[in-house]
């Protein structure tokens, strides 16, 4: 799937990556392309600002580890990410629904 | 596990670009990249190559890091409110006859000359895609020429200038509170 098919649903896959659990950048990236079955599969470098701005935003916390001799940044989602999470769910079920009716083939009309 | 040099490379590019604490969390996920294509293909040289490719390089994800950087957002909100602040001065300056002042025209450049640089420092932080730690300094620059440049104009207007009217008052206190926007921005930048 192209990144810009993305834009404006990234918030909502990253918040839903980390609902059943703290998770670190690399675990979001894969647990996002696994439950996709590999069609959304993010350069991972990317997913790091991203997970950034939703900090800054208060929708996840993190807080750093020691992981395999290495510094590691785990999130978990907050309170509002929850929230935001809820609400992208429910935008998202409203405008899937619009364009499925929207671009439903329809019959030709009958010739009079 | 061994490092490899392609990663280091990678990684050192990123740390002179963006704060530590981002640069440790890359690290972290670049190095887990790179073990887990070394475990698929066996081959270290391979494994860099691809680990470093799946990543994405070091310009895309610093201009991702810069686009939401505390910086950018200070240095916006500071450009999209000059020119209420310019309409603030200049009639407070009209007004109380700023140029019958006794200030000397050497003084008089100096101030439009730093008020200039001031704003070319917020437009190359908005502009900046490839150091965030560029950015940061030149915020923190902006900053502090800000706060003296409000600090200057408003102990000039009100000693040097006539009786203060309503539109000195005006200004004065539009530029003691961008001190106080500006001081309370300044951690964030320092820390973001």
């Amino acid at each position: 799937m192209r990144a810009e098919a993305l834009k404006g649903h990234l918030d909502g896959l990253l918040l839903a990556t980390l609902e059943d659990g703290p998770l670190h950048g690399y675990a979001v990236k894969e647990a996002l392309r696994e439950v996709t079955e590999g069609r959304i599969d993010l350069p991972t470098g990317t997913v790091y600002p991203a997970l950034h701005r939703l900090e800054g935003a208060g929708l996840i916390s993190g807080t750093w580890a020691v992981a395999n001799g290495r510094r590691r940044r785990t999130y978990r989602l907050t309170a509002a990410g929850h929230a935001a999470l809820s609400d992208q769910r429910a935008g998202w079920q409203e405008f899937a629904t619009a364009v499925t009716f929207a671009l439903k083939a329809r019959p030709w009309p009958a010739t009079p | 596990m061994a490092g490899h040099p392609l990663i280091t490379a990678q990684l050192d590019a990123l740390a002179a670009r963006l704060p530590a604490p981002a640069a440790a969390e890359l690290a972290d996920g670049l190095w887990e990249t790179y073990e887990r294509r070394l475990d698929e293909c066996g081959d270290p040289d391979r494994a860099a190559y691809a680990a470093v490719t799946d990543f994405g390089d070091a310009d895309t994800i610093t201009a991702a890091f810069l686009r939401h950087a505390p910086q950018r957002r200070v240095a916006l909100l500071l450009l999209a409110t000059g020119p209420i602040m310019a309409v603030l001065w200049g009639t407070a300056l009209l007004t109380a006859h700023a140029l019958a002042w006794p200030v000397p025209p050497a003084g008089k450049l100096l101030y439009g000359g730093a008020l200039m640089a001031t704003v070319a420092l917020l437009l190359m932080t908005i502009r900046e895609r490839r150091s965030y730690r560029r950015g940061r300094a030149m915020t923190v620059g902006a900053l502090a020429a800000l706060i003296a440049l409000d600090v200057l104009m408003s102990l000039t207007a009100v000693t040097v200038g006539p009786v203060p009217a309503w539109p000195t008052a005006l200004a004065v206190t539009a530029s003691m509170l961008r001190i106080l926007l500006a001081l309370r921005a300044l951690p964030s930048v320092l820390t973001g």
